[in-house]
């Protein structure tokens, strides 16, 4: 699934990101899609606990995409 | 639309950092030239405010949200970075008020420090200034560093600011007679001299510590898997690695924290500790006059310390007008270096009215609490007077607020 969160404020990006995990079928990968750099600190941080882990790449100058995915099983 | 700055050459962090750096300082030659004889102050002060903004911009440092996380998300990870910011700047601010007043039980407060009376004006300021920051996404240091990182939303925020302390102006006399001049000023080091004040200060902030580390946990803290660090072992791999860590990726927290708290005591030994309030109001209270709806006489106000209104005129090109104005372009220069610089323009419309309301309730807060995060919190505790920790108090309950109207707005 594909969340695209440009040009949001602080601190839509990450309440939209935890929204659309909460619903994120078992198997799935959420793509966010976000030019906000605080969020790169602040998503990790937070679906951690969530129990999910997540790759950052940096998609465009000032643009980034998070992979997030559910954390491997006992892991 | 890459806005970083075309050619290959500016493609290295470190060529943009001499390129936009070498312009910043360009600019600091001029302020110096243009204001040597009314304020020497200013061009020392836009290097300050250069690297105030570079350090909030490469931090990711926001006030707003180190108080908002803490409710929306559960997790303090910039209010851990700010304690430590303020127990740097505690130690700092003790040892240039003690040479400034030796014997404090005399009854004279340190100059320039933010001690400003208690009283329900600090605590309603404190509310208004939480609620206003979490829904505009920003306080006044955090709308002003994201300008400088073309967010369009943080400038609107910054004319509601505006606006709200030009109402604040107009009411300034009410609140001048009704609660500010009768409130009590509580210096710590006046009840008990230096020791006692930071011995008590140091006790709050670990209290502090300890609180948000036990909220965390409280609401299922994990730690974040770490992230692996830069590859390579010979001396290039390893310090372009540094490089990219310092220019490129965000800092920790902490790290910020830290910067900024140093930074605010070296400032403090060259005039004053860190605010902005104080300036922005004499951009709406000049404006009002020059629309001829001026304030008149703010009452009390040019007595009292920290960043309450400032009303009067002089010269335009002052101190504070560059230190204020370098953290614009501190961040200006950090975004650009990290090459994450872009102008950011919200999709919905109602996030520019957010903005904007944001904006006009911090700016009347901060009227009331003569101060923002910066004048009123993060300068005030360190200067070791009461008011400070009554705003961080009030400043918590008013984001516990605004976190409430928030989850209500889509």
């Amino acid at each position: 699934m594909k969340l695209d969160v440009r040009g949001e404020i602080c601190p839509y990006p990450m309440m939209k990101t935890v929204e659309v995990l909460q619903g994120l079928p078992e198997d799935d990968i959420l793509e966010v899609l976000t030019d906000h750099p605080p969020a790169l600190e602040s998503i990790p941080f937070y679906v951690t606990r969530l129990g999910y882990r997540c790759t950052i790449e940096e998609s465009a100058a000032g643009e980034w995409r998070i992979r997030i995915e559910r954390a491997g099983l006992g892991g | 639309m890459s806005s970083v700055v075309g050619s290959t050459m500016w493609r290295h962090p470190l060529a943009r950092l001499l390129g936009v750096g070498a312009a910043a300082l360009l600019v600091s030659a001029v302020v110096a030239r243009l204001t040597a004889r009314t304020d020497a102050r200013a061009a020392t002060f836009w290097l300050f405010g250069l690297a105030f903004g570079f350090v909030l911009q490469r931090s990711r440092f926001c006030f707003a949200s180190a108080f908002r996380d803490l409710f929306l998300f559960g997790h303090g990870r910039i209010m851990r970075g700010i304690l430590g910011g303020l127990a740097v700047a505690t130690a700092g601010f003790a040892v240039l008020m003690q040479r400034m007043v030796p014997n404090p039980s005399l009854g004279v407060i340190a100059p320039e420090a933010h001690v400003a009376p208690l009283g329900a004006h600090l605590i309603l300021g404190g509310l208004l200034f939480g609620v206003g920051m979490v829904i505009a996404g920003g306080c006044v240091s955090g709308s002003l560093y994201r300008i400088g990182e073309g967010y369009v939303a943080s400038g609107v925020a910054l004319l509601g600011i505006v606006a709200g302390l030009a109402l604040g102006a107009h009411t300034w006399n009410f609140w001048w007679r009704s609660s500010i001049r009768g409130g009590l000023v509580l210096w710590l080091p006046q009840v008990g001299g230096y020791g006692m004040a930071l011995v008590v200060t140091f006790l709050l902030l670990l209290g502090a510590y300890l609180l948000v580390v036990w909220w965390e946990v409280r609401q299922g803290f994990r730690a974040p898997e770490p992230v692996p660090g830069p590859p390579g072992h010979t001396f290039g791999e390893r310090i372009r690695g540094a490089l990219r860590a310092v220019l490129v990726h965000g800092w920790p927290a902490s790290a910020g924290g830290v910067a900024l708290g140093t930074l605010n005591v070296f400032l403090y030994t060259a005039h004053m500790p860190w605010g902005v309030t104080g300036e922005i109001s004499r951009w709406a209270v000049g404006l009002l006059t020059l629309v001829g709806w001026g304030p008149g006489l703010l009452q009390g106000a040019g007595e009292l310390s920290g960043c309450a209104l400032v009303g009067r005129g002089g010269p335009l090109l002052t101190h504070t007008l560059t230190l204020t104005l370098g953290m614009v372009a501190g961040a200006f220069v950090g975004a650009q270096v990290a090459g994450e610089f872009r102008l950011r323009r919200p999709r919905e419309r109602r996030r520019y009215l957010q903005a904007l309301a944001g904006g006009v309730l911090m700016g009347y807060g901060a009227t009331l609490a003569m101060g923002c995060t910066l004048g009123a919190f993060f300068s005030a505790i360190p200067s070791l007077g009461a008011n400070g920790w009554v705003f961080a108090a009030a400043l918590a309950a008013g984001a516990w607020l605004g976190v409430q109207v928030l989850r209500r707005i889509p």
